[in-house]
């Protein structure tokens, strides 16, 4: 499942789902709301591209790492401190490709997805800065 | 003909979104942007330096995909197109 939507996911859900019974291990990655002074962060994506952007980062990775099942679900909207960002789940025959896949796939989407978050505080906000000399796409 | 105009996060903050735009034939990817952003100077001097060029950091792209900064002043815009100008993404 690759999505971004608004809504939290059962991640209890999507761990039993990806399991095989070849499966060996499972990563989840949950990307949360940290509270730095701020009030709730807000998340914007540019939909029409970052969907396709995570399919492709979710296939290299399925390749690369021989994964056996890859959910990615990153969030948009206002979220609360403590609340869900971004979801990881893969799964694997052994933990060394779990980890690996899991570490790629967060990596990429922070270089190359087009989200963006704004950190809302009691006195307005402010856009949490991208990666110069990244961004979405390939050179 | 009829061309879309999307910015995202601090842009689109400045400047609007999905805006419906009516260009002439001939016209380049930048002199479009820059016609659009040149009605708020707030928003335009945040995609534009000095020189009128784009910031090194600001990402375009037409129908999905980047186009490079160099390329935008020769690249002409099509009936149809979506062109999207944002900063540098900060998902995850």
């Amino acid at each position: 499942m690759i999505r971004i939507q608004t809504d939290d996911v059962d991640i209890g859900a999507l761990i039993t789902a990806a399991k095989t019974p070849e499966t060996g291990a499972v990563v989840v990655f949950d990307g949360i709301v940290r509270n730095d002074g701020i009030t709730e962060m807000e998340l914007e994506a540019y939909e029409d591209v970052a969907v396709p952007e995570l399919e492709k980062i979710a296939m290299a990775a399925t390749e690369q790492f021989h994964l056996q099942h890859v959910d990615i679900v990153h969030r948009i909207g206002r979220l609360s401190v403590g609340e869900n960002i971004l979801i990881i789940v893969v799964s694997a025959g052994h933990r060394p490709d779990a980890y690996a896949g899991s570490r790629y796939i967060i990596e990429e989407i922070k270089k190359s997805v087009p989200v963006w978050k704004k950190e809302l505080t009691k006195d307005g906000g402010r856009w949490v800065p991208g990666e110069h000399g990244h961004g979405s796409g390939h050179h | 003909m009829t061309v879309k105009l999307r910015f995202f996060a601090r842009f689109r903050e400045l400047l609007g979104t999905d805006l419906i735009t009516n260009p002439n034939t001939g016209t380049t990817l930048l002199a479009l942007v820059k016609e659009i952003a040149g009605t708020k100077k707030e928003g335009y001097d945040a995609i534009f330096d000095e020189h009128g060029m784009f910031r090194e950091f600001v990402i375009v792209m037409r129908n999905g995909k980047r186009v490079e900064l160099a390329d935008a002043a020769t690249v002409l815009v099509a009936d149809g197109d979506e062109i999207a100008v944002f900063p540098p993404v900060a998902g995850g």
